[in-house]
């Protein structure tokens, strides 16, 4: 065991133990013990393997970004992937095991890949897939060999609620500075968020830790805490990690529970630095680690991780972390400084380190780190200077530190101009956003007195520009009295193997070979060698990854800049991601009518809709063909109240939708209505319907039923940038609308209107202002599915009344309701396009022989110009209409390719079995060449051919006799 | 029962069956104040009157006129009126259907911060029985008009959204308020 005796701030509580199992075998730990800290306990050095070369790894930072500790951890019935084992606390009986084996961590198999690494050179994925007949068969071997960790694909639904928080003032981490911050904050009277990744009994960021064998910064930190928590304007939120920045000072918290969206009116940015590693041959091996992640255990959890320990350092925390070792028992072989004399800010502590036998040594230059035959840290090589003579120390641990990389990402994200200070070794924020401050070690400043006077002043400012106490410019920042980090802890060896990024297993070499091939941005150099792209986010790899690229171009790190921040900052998980669904849908006030006929419904936008009427003892599809049988034979009534419904009012209403429209409204008469087509900048189609005029100022016009609400902005933006006072009213939900339809139609309303029904009182395309079953009525006369039509729209509250009443009298007809894929072969019998299905994002007016609703002599509209130069223009695609043989077996579907000589002609857009017609009929944009021959080719399901005929639609009913039929039918009266 | 174990509850009430309409156009302002109500003289506000009747200004020319206790009557005769033709000059009538309800209960704040962007904290903290701001804003993807108002001494929200978003609106908040506490939900008033 490596448990010490009771050390002051630990948090583990030795009166519970905790019984568990890794790789099978049993270990106990302490209650607040986590994976990582009980297996060091036990003197468990190997953790995990590496992804690619299957290397042996153990603890790196212990500090929630280390890839070597994800486990899959099953507890009960319950199994999860990808478990933080540096963060994640053990729980009694749960069976734990390391993720991306083959056979287990100690005897993985696929280890031989570490043989193999020549043959894997940066770049390797990509290149991989350079040939296409290897292709297949590199994506099998990848799939199978990548991915950490299994998904229990039988696990429940976590219910994770998202919610919102809002502040005057939110502080992200609470080391020092932060909780200096938040307290002068809170002093100020700003209401003070303070959000920390470390549970509530690890407050105090690495002051608590990071001790330098004294207690002195744990005991100034901890009176800070205690503030913290007295103060009443501040509330707390551990366990807590900022994921992301969003405009306007969003920020996502991932907190234990759900994910939290604090909308904060000023924003403090003090979360710290990581610590980063030296890069030389054999880095990675278990029992090389962080010197910050020994003192985490040390101080967290009693636990000494290795016990003849050599400390690598550039820093005074380096001596700080000798100290903490011999404070705890720990055989120190040596120090080992990179710099090539001790600093004066180190020099106490060096003093100090000499006077207990340690010996320090300086300008130490690494040569490798080897190990046992089991994989673990045995000795370490290196020499004084490149010319020394070769020196050995026989090791369990080494303890780095070199230097420090801020946590900026959130910076970054918020719009923060960063210099990098050759004095630091780091970037440091040059220029903030409005209502962003930084403070800290992110901000550049390390002595813990200096942090917590930054903190200070960052937190006064930030409450001041919120209006609490007087507004001030910030303090500058004090010097550094030393470079806290190293220029350059990179030590190529000729074997290779010194990792940048352990994630990935990316070495000098890879990074040196991919800027060979001219991958030599930040920005490339990533994505072609996969560095910083693992579960650490380049926490570790990116900072020395730029130092090496900046030497191989010869460069400043300044020039090269840093890859792109994007939220989020730190893995999240999923669940908390989804949170709760909210997705919202509408239904139409005739939806209860709806289940009680049986409808069997269907997404259509955000609505539901019935896509068709169960009856009993029917299939689907027998049910659709009787219903659109019931329209061209009798009666049919649809719903339609998912249309968009809008009026607008006003003495330039006829002048808006002159502009907003490419058909002409100002001639339209009172009473008549006129099929609009509504165009982009562009001339792509975007939405149709029909405009109703009610009198000489006012208007109520229809939209598709998916772009109503887009569309109602837009027309209100559009008013006021065109500056016509016109007033928008948006009836979507508000009213009701339904089509009858049939050569039964007006003998069925008739039964409840007093209205004049004959052709001549209310002809085609009229639109009339009446009472149906006694309820106020807008009634247009369309030809919405080819056949005699009554549009109907109403109040919502009433649109009961009125359905029964027409459903009632249309009984002796034998009326059916119909639904939506009834309606879709009704409409494309017509060869009526639906926008968006029958036209995509580039379909402009020209392309579906749409020049009858073209006035193209007026003034303007939308997209009115850009036709102008189209018209001069060959011609991109064609919409065209074809048909098969009747009792075609081989039928296409929606998406089947249209074949050109050699290629892809287009696609077909509408299909169906048309049963008026009895033979499959459909739409399909085509090239211009298919579209003016007589036949076309299209490729069915399983690679197959089948030839259709070319015509030129309405399949049905071609010059539109049944929708303006003028005389009363007697239609489906019973005998 | 010391106040960490006390139950946090919500309260539903549906008033959607309330008459209620809207007005809109450069002379909606001066049609409103003919018919002796009380209007907001701000946009995003709203005021009660004696009578029961609502003036939401949801914008420099736009408004919601509704009934609260007592204002059935008179809201419905005004709705009326600005029915028939020929109509006010310059004053366009708005159908309005909302579904329209109030939440309040001590679980009020913790159901709002699951399903709205918006701070309703401070706005409730200032809010009467009679006046306060109305905020339009989205809440679990519908958008709303919402009046955060003091109501028997407690604090409550009144809401209003489309009717069509009816259904999924009222459950999907009333499933978000069992995660809150106790609920219980009624009718009108």
């Amino acid at each position: 065991m490596s448990r010490l005796p009771h050390i002051a701030g630990e948090v583990i509580d030795r009166s519970r133990t905790v019984e568990f199992r890794f790789e099978g075998r049993h270990y106990q730990g302490y209650h607040g013990d986590t994976i990582s800290s009980a297996l060091a306990a036990n003197g468990v050095r190997i953790l995990g393997r590496s992804f690619k070369y299957h290397r042996p790894r153990g603890l790196l930072s212990y500090a929630n970004h280390d890839v070597n500790a994800l486990v899959q951890v099953r507890a009960g019935e319950r199994s999860v992937p990808n478990v933080r084992a540096d963060v994640v606390q053990v729980e009694p009986g749960w069976d734990i095991s390391a993720v991306n084996t083959r056979g287990g961590v100690s005897s993985d198999r696929l280890a031989v890949l570490n043989h193999l690494s020549a043959f894997l050179p940066v770049g390797f994925y990509y290149k991989a897939f350079y040939g296409k007949r290897l292709a297949p068969r590199w994506e099998r071997m990848f799939r199978n060999l990548s991915g950490l960790g299994c998904v229990d694909l039988s696990a429940g639904r976590h219910r994770t609620p998202k919610r919102y928080e809002f502040c005057d003032v939110l502080v992200i981490g609470a080391g020092p500075s932060g909780l200096a911050a938040a307290l002068a904050a809170a002093r100020a009277g700003a209401s003070v968020l303070l959000a920390d990744e470390n549970p509530a009994a690890l407050l105090g960021g690495s002051a608590l830790y990071a001790r330098g064998g004294e207690d002195r910064s744990a005991r100034c930190t901890q009176l800070l805490i205690e503030r913290v928590r007295a103060e009443a304007r501040i509330r707390l939120m551990t366990g807590t990690y900022a994921a992301g920045y969003y405009a306007d000072h969003w920020i996502a918290l991932v907190a234990p529970e759900a994910m939290v969206k604090v909308r904060a009116r000023s924003l403090v940015i003090a979360q710290g630095a990581c610590e980063q590693p030296a890069v030389f041959r054999g880095n990675d091996l278990p029992g090389v680690m962080l010197a910050t992640a020994a003192q985490r255990l040390l101080y967290r959890h009693a636990v000494l991780a290795t016990r003849r320990v050599a400390v690598l350092t550039a820093n005074s925390e380096g001596y700080a972390a000798a100290l903490d070792a011999l404070a705890h028992g720990v055989e120190l072989a040596a120090v080992l400084d990179l710099r090539p004399a001790v600093s004066a800010r180190s020099r106490r502590s060096a003093e100090a380190l000499e006077r207990r036998g340690v010996t320090v040594h300086v300008a130490v230059q690494p040569i490798e780190a080897a190990a046992e035959s089991n994989g673990k840290l045995s000795h370490f090589e290196f020499s004084h200077g490149t010319a020394g003579a070769r020196q050995r120390l026989e090791l369990d641990g080494l303890w780095m530190s070199v230097g420090f990389a801020p946590a900026n990402a959130l910076l970054h994200q918020a719009g923060a101009h960063m210099a990098y200070q050759d004095s630091l070794g780091q970037f440091v924020p040059s220029e903030l956003p409005e209502r962003v401050y930084a403070c800290g070690k992110v901000n550049g400043v390390y002595d813990l007195a200096a942090r917590i006077a930054d903190g200070e002043d960052a937190g006064f400012c930030a409450a001041a520009a919120v209006g609490f106490g007087g507004a001030r410019a910030r303090l500058p920042a004090v010097a550094a009295e030393e470079c806290p980090t190293h220029a350059y802890p990179i030590f190529a060896h000729r074997k290779g193997k010194e990792f940048v990024d352990f994630d990935e297993d990316v070495s000098i070499r890879d990074i040196e070979n991919a800027c060979r091939e001219g991958f030599d941005s930040s920005e490339l150099l990533k994505r072609f060698s996969t560095l910083g792209m693992g579960p650490s986010q380049g926490k570790h790899s990116h900072m020395n990854a730029l130092r090496i690229l900046a030497r191989v171009r010869g460069e400043a790190i300044e020039r090269l800049g840093t890859t792109t921040s994007r939220p989020m900052f730190h893995p999240v998980p999923l669940s908390h991601l989804a949170g709760r669904g909210f997705t919202p849908e509408r239904r139409t006030p005739l939806d209860a009518e709806h289940v009680a006929l049986g409808a069997v419904f269907m997404p259509a936008g955000n609505w539901r809709r019935p896509e068709y009427y169960q009856l009993p003892g029917r299939s689907r599809e027998q049910c659709i063909v009787e219903e659109v049988a019931a329209v061209r034979t009798r009666v049919g009534l649809i719903d339609v109240g998912t249309l968009g419904k809008i009026e607008v009012h006003g003495p330039d209403a006829a002048e808006f939708l002159e502009r907003i429209y490419t058909s002409r409204f100002a001639n339209l008469k009172i009473g008549m209505t006129r099929y609009a087509l509504m165009l982009d900048e562009a001339g792509v189609i975007i939405d149709d319907g029909v405009v109703g005029r009610l009198d000489p100022e006012s208007f109520y016009f229809t939209t598709t039923t998916g772009n109503s609400a887009t569309l109602f902005r837009e027309f209100g933006r559009l008013a006021t940038w065109w500056r016509l006072p016109v007033g928008l009213v948006n009836l979507t939900g508000h009213y009701a609308a339904f089509n009858l339809a049939g050569p039964a139609a007006r003998a069925v309303l008739r039964l409840h209107t007093t209205l004049d029904l004959s052709d001549a009182a209310f002809p085609y395309l009229a639109l009339r202002e009446a009472r149906i079953a006694d309820v106020p009525c807008r009634i247009m006369r369309v030809g919405f599915v080819g056949e005699l039509g009554y549009e109907i729209h109403l109040e919502a509250s009433r649109a009961r009344e009125v359905w029964r009443a027409l459903l009632d009298a249309g009984a002796r007809f034998q009326i059916r309701p119909f639904g939506v894929e009834a309606q879709r072969m009704l409409r494309l019998e017509k060869g009526h396009l639906i926008v968006g299905q029958d036209t995509d994002g580039l379909t402009n007016a020209l392309e579906i022989d749409a020049a009858w609703a073209l006035k193209m002599d007026k003034p303007f509209f939308i997209g009115q110009r850009s036709l102008r130069i189209l018209e001069g223009k060959p011609r991109r695609q064609r919409l065209i209409g074809f048909r098969l043989q009747p009792q075609a077996a081989q039928l296409p579907k929606e998406c089947h390719l249209v074949l050109d000589e050699g290629g892809i002609g287009g696609r077909v857009t509408s299909v169906g079995v048309s049963p008026t017609l009895g033979r499959c009929i459909g739409l399909a944009l085509v090239a211009p060449n298919i579209a003016t021959g007589q036949r076309v080719r299209i490729r069915i399901d399983r690679g197959e051919e089948i030839h259709a005929e070319i015509v030129r639609p309405p399949f049905y009913d071609p010059g539109g006799e049944r929708q303006r039929l003028a005389e009363p039918e007697r239609v489906g009266e019973p005998a | 029962m010391n106040e960490a174990a006390a139950v946090l509850s919500v309260q539903f009430a549906d008033h959607s069956d309330r008459p209620r309409f809207g007005c809109k156009g450069p002379g909606a302002e001066s049609w409103l104040t003919a018919q002796a109500c009380r209007v907001p003289t701000a946009p995003n506000s709203a005021t009660v009157d004696g009578d029961g009747v609502l003036v939401a200004r949801l914008a420099t020319s736009e408004f919601l006129v509704d009934a609260m206790e007592g204002g059935d009557g008179r809201v419905a005769a005004m709705r009326a009126g600005l029915a028939d033709r020929p109509r006010p000059r310059q004053v366009y009538p708005v159908l309005r259907q909302d579904q329209a309800m109030t939440i309040s209960g001590t679980g009020l704040a913790g159901l709002l911060r699951q399903t709205c962007g918006v701070d309703f904290a401070p706005l409730l903290e200032l809010a009467t029985a009679a006046d306060g701001p109305v905020v339009l804003t989205s809440m679990i993807g519908v958008g709303v008009v919402a009046w955060p108002r003091r109501r028997a001494g407690s604090l409550a929200v009144t809401l209003w959204c489309e009717p069509s978003y009816a259904h999924y609106f009222w459950n999907t908040l009333i499933e978000v308020g069992e995660g809150q506490g106790h609920i219980t939900r009624g009718g009108d008033r």
